[in-house]
């Protein structure tokens, strides 16, 4: 097979790999201080319809749109955020869970948007390099962030809220930042994503998503700022390259599929916290345990 | 109307037994239990292969199947909240272990049933119907009710009377002044997961009779609404999640009657939003908010 | 290099060494390869199962008859989940890896609206054998063709011959609303009824994730309709005949094209007894083609319903399109021979294609009798 048919198979499985990797940083950013906001689903929703309307009833330039649907979810989510940052943990989780749920059953309903249906015959935008283009932009945001005084309030306030509160540091507006920053990151994954498959539809946007970024986001680790993109790189490919084997199995790929994302979660939760960018260190580690030597990081 | 409160009060039982399992957990060990939906489903299944393979009647069917749930919640337990309890976060993260628990056992019964939904065989149970009122009552679901109702009065009693209730109450209380009174803590918290999920399990058989379907994905939906449960039902209090249950139950199907049934979940997930943000403890909810 | 930079690196390399393994080589010159995709997993799957069955049958049929001149059909089968995104992959792998002259399915209207523009813009035929969504499908563009009847083609004819025996002044609806076929059926059956000048007394709404519908089925039967439509996929339209039953409602049901299926009567049981199904596919007809369709089916342990009907007519109609094009096999060569076919036997009868590319033939109604589907005569 040429170069050029292998292209163009791929090709989808690379886009999607570049807007997991979207998708996983914005549910990176919320972890990044301890919180875990489960809402970038409807987020994505927002953003994807957003920019879907302005494509098809205005002539409005592609970048315009993309804009668009960055802003509306981040907009969006300071009305969301004020309420809801004040709860911990599972409340968080589970607040924003029903948040997302909200915005899909509305636009399930929505009539001017053809309700569950969904919007169709959305022209082709995206391409391959705006995808890519927009992951390095957020890379970008996310690498300035991390080595700023901004990073490392972020980090005090992942460690512990309340000492860092009492160091003087403003818990709440940091956190509300890294939400709508999410929400733009998940806006413009979804922009990217309406562009590209022609369509969009309330079902693409339902509490399995984000459940999918969030392994996303855990396999591939949130200790660096790119981890959440190797897991997304990872998890996205895993499913190709399975289905090769599956056949061979007797097993179907659907399930072959869930079960290796559930399996490779739970272990990576249970034995590599830190996720697949923390192995090198852990190995290195291990090995030098072995040899008996002092370890230093 | 007396159709549609009838209608409400057996899809709150359902829900309400769902929950309690829920809360019952989350009570003891501030955990949620995301895999509790996957014993839901799988206990449906295994009461469906009973049933259709070994030819057993339902009423030998229901407690194997209910049984098999709480062993399948000491299973969870062991897997994917034992190695978790030393960890700082590790309610956040016995919440992505449990998500990735549900998932490996979802792919299972994927894998080995296939994707369709199937429903129990016709006869299994009997099919009088009763006419109450205006209403068409059919016997499963006056069973169904019963039973629900009967499990809920048995796990309080248990919780009030009981030795292990009160060891379980202990450890919901502080684990560490349990453990200093010499309580196996670890051993509660496995008798809770056991008890926890065999509701679970029951829920799931229920559901599958009551609504002549099994299917992989069937504990999705009811996940979801389980929170809404147990969040305005209070976490941890378990008559709060009873009431919720059957609140939700009468509310969802007043809302589909009126409003149209596209308007049906948004209602369970407005409410456990507004709870959230407005009185985070629920109807009667005690506890506190606890920190993450 | 950072260390967790080298796992991304790893990662990379790992996906290139997946991708650079060789899938199927070109066809043999005198193969025509045919990509067939169907939803063999997700809440389609009933309906796929029936379709896989089909064109194997049809391909297998097609190559013994040996009336190709020496071509033969081979078929490359995917599954597209019921899911548009795998769907899209799917399609994509069939015209660029596999190199398929066109390509049968998929399955639901929903995820043809998805992956069929992307056969478009590379210039591949699809027929669709299962989408019913009218001004749709089609409508994507001179690359799509259908062979399936549109519910706006069924529904009517058959809603027409329902009044005539049963005779009924009002009705009550009951639809999915997230779905793309469920939706269009409900369109077309009010449509249908405004035209009749049946009185449409109330119109309730489910999602396809829905297992209960009690809420649903007691508000409209207080309305007391003649007889009740229904438009839903066929997973749930076992528990809504079910339950509708149950809650003791006694009178007529139909059902739209999620109804054709042998499942149906399944999950449904005593309670699918009476209902009624506008049919694209007249399984009584009497044709040979028809009868030796069924027979060969049954044969190989599928007891045929339309949905395999249409798939195997869908290969048929492939197969003559190769033959009208010159016996040539070429992505352009069978887009012209399409336009061609007229007239052609096929189990659901002679069929031709519309100017719109649409698919043409006459319909009928069943009804369910001792547990197995029968044309109303």
């Amino acid at each position: 097979m040429s170069a050029s048919d292998l292209w163009l198979t791929y090709q989808s499985t690379v886009a999607f790999v570049g807007l997991n990797g979207l998708l996983a940083l914005s549910v990176y950013t919320t972890l990044s201080c301890g919180q875990l906001s489960l809402a970038q689903a409807g987020f994505m929703a927002v953003g994807a319809y957003a920019s879907a309307l302005l494509t098809l009833h205005t002539s409005a330039p592609f970048p315009v749109v993309l804009l668009a649907g960055a802003l509306a979810p981040a907009l969006l989510a300071v009305p969301l955020g004020l309420p809801v940052l004040r709860l911990h943990g599972v409340f968080l989780a589970i607040a924003t869970i029903g948040f997302g749920e909200v915005v899909r059953i509305f636009f399930v309903n929505l009539e001017a948007t053809n309700g569950a249906l969904g919007l169709v015959a959305i022209p082709q935008r995206t391409s391959l390099p705006t995808i890519y283009l927009a992951l390095l932009g957020a890379l970008f945001v996310l690498w300035r962030i991390r080595g700023s005084r901004a990073g490392y309030a972020l980090e005090a306030i992942r460690q512990d809220e309340t000492a860092a509160r009492t160091m003087g540091i403003d818990a709440n507006a940091y956190k509300l930042s890294m939400l709508v920053l999410g929400a733009a990151f998940a806006g413009l994954a979804g922009a990217l994503d309406a562009h590209f498959n022609f369509m969009v539809a309330p079902e693409s946007y339902s509490f399995g998503r984000v459940v999918d970024m969030l392994v996303y986001a855990v396999v591939g680790g949130s200790a660096a700022f790119y981890g959440p993109v190797v897991g997304a790189a990872f998890l996205t490919l895993l499913p190709e390259i399975l289905r090769e084997v599956s056949g061979p199995l007797g097993l179907e790929p659907g399930p072959l599929r869930l079960f290796v994302n559930g399996l490779v979660l739970l272990l990576v939760v249970l034995f590599l916290p830190n996720g697949l960018v923390s192995l090198p260190r852990r190995l290195r580690r291990w090995r030098a345990e072995r040899r008996g030597e002092a370890y230093a990081p | 109307m007396g159709q549609q409160i009838a209608n409400g009060v057996f899809l709150g039982s359902i829900y309400a037994l769902f929950a309690l399992g829920y809360t019952l957990v989350f009570g003891v060990l501030d955990i949620l239990n995301l895999a509790h939906q996957a014993v839901f489903m799988l206990c449906a299944y295994l009461a469906l292969f009973l049933v259709l393979h070994l030819h057993l009647p339902m009423f030998a069917a229901f407690p194997v199947a209910v049984g098999a749930g709480g062993l399948l919640g000491l299973g969870i337990e062991r897997v994917a909240f034992r190695p978790l309890r030393g960890r700082a976060d590790s309610n956040v993260s016995g919440l992505i272990s449990s998500i990735a628990l549900a998932t490996v056992l979802e792919a299972l019964a994927l894998q080995l049933f296939g994707p369709d939904v199937e429903r129990f065989p016709f006869g299994i149970v009997p099919d009088r119907s009763l006419r109450v009122g205006g209403a068409v009552i059919s016997e499963l679901q006056v069973v169904i009710v019963a039973i629900a109702l009967s499990m809920l009065l048995a796990l309080t009693w248990l919780l009030r009377r009981t030795a292990l209730g009160r060891r379980i109450r202990a450890v919901a209380e502080s684990p560490k002044a349990a453990r200093v009174l010499g309580v196996n803590v670890d051993r509660v918290i496995a008798s809770s997961f056991f008890l926890s999920s065999a509701l679970g399990g029951a829920a799931g058989v229920l559901f599958g009779l009551a609504f002549n379907s099994v299917s992989p994905d069937m504990g999705r939906a009811v996940e979801l609404k389980g929170l809404a449960v147990i969040i305005l039902g209070g976490m941890g209090s378990m008559p709060g999640a009873a009431l919720a249950g059957f609140a939700l139950g009468l509310v969802e199907v007043f809302t589909v009657a009126k409003l149209g049934s596209s308007y049906r979940d948004a209602v369970a997930f407005g409410v456990l939003f507004l709870v959230l943000v407005l009185r985070p403890r629920g109807l009667l909810g005690a506890r506190a908010l606890r920190e993450a | 290099m950072r260390p967790s930079l080298r796992i991304a690196a790893a990662v990379a390399g790992m996906a290139f060494a997946g991708c650079t393994r060789s899938p199927s080589p070109s066809p043999a010159a005198s193969a025509v390869r045919i990509g067939a995709v169907f939803s063999l997993t997700g809440n389609a799957a009933a309906y796929g199962a029936q379709q896989k069955a089909a064109v194997q049958l049809a391909v297998d049929d097609v190559n013994k008859g040996n009336t190709l001149r020496g071509l033969t059909l081979e078929l490359v089968l995917e599954d597209d989940g019921t899911n548009p995104q795998q769907g899209i992959s799917v399609f994509d792998r069939l015209i660029n890896a596999n190199k398929v002259s066109a390509i049968i399915g998929p399955t639901l209207s929903t995820l043809a609206e998805a992956a069929d523009p992307r056969a478009q813009a590379q210039k591949t035929p699809v027929v669709a054998v299962s989408n019913t969504k009218p001004n749709a499908i089609t409508t994507i563009g001179d690359y799509i063709w259908r062979v399936s009847l549109t519910e706006a083609q069924v529904i009517p004819s058959a809603l027409a011959l329902a009044r005539e025996k049963l005779g009924f002044k009002t009705a009550a609806l009951l639809y999915g609303d997230d779905d793309a076929f469920t939706k269009a059926g409900f369109d077309v059956m009010k449509s249908a009824l405004e035209k009749a000048g049946v009185k449409i007394l109330g119109i309730q709404t489910f999602s396809t994730k829905d297992r209960d519908f009690d809420a649903q089925l007691t508000a409209l039967k207080g309305l007391k309709p003649d007889i009740l439509l229904v438009s839903a996929l066929v997973e749930q339209a076992g528990s809504i005949a079910v339950q509708a039953r149950q809650l003791g409602y006694t009178g007529p049901l139909m059902g739209g094209n999620g109804f054709n299926s042998t499942k149906f009567i399944q999950l449904a049981g005593p309670a699918a007894e009476g209902v009624l199904v506008g049919t694209a596919w007249n399984r009584a007809s009497q044709e040979p083609v028809n009868q030796a369709f069924i027979a060969a089916m049954k044969a190989r342990g599928t007891d045929p319903d339309q949905f395999a009907a249409q798939a195997y007519s869908g290969v048929l109609v492939i197969a003559e399109a190769i033959r009208q094009a010159g016996f040539k096999g070429g992505r352009e060569d069978i887009r012209e021979g399409l336009a061609k076919v007229k007239d052609l036997p096929t189990p659901l009868g002679r069929f031709s294609f519309l100017p719109n590319r649409d698919g043409d033939h006459l319909a009928a109604v069943q009804i369910v009798r001792g547990g197995k589907f029968e044309i109303l005569q």
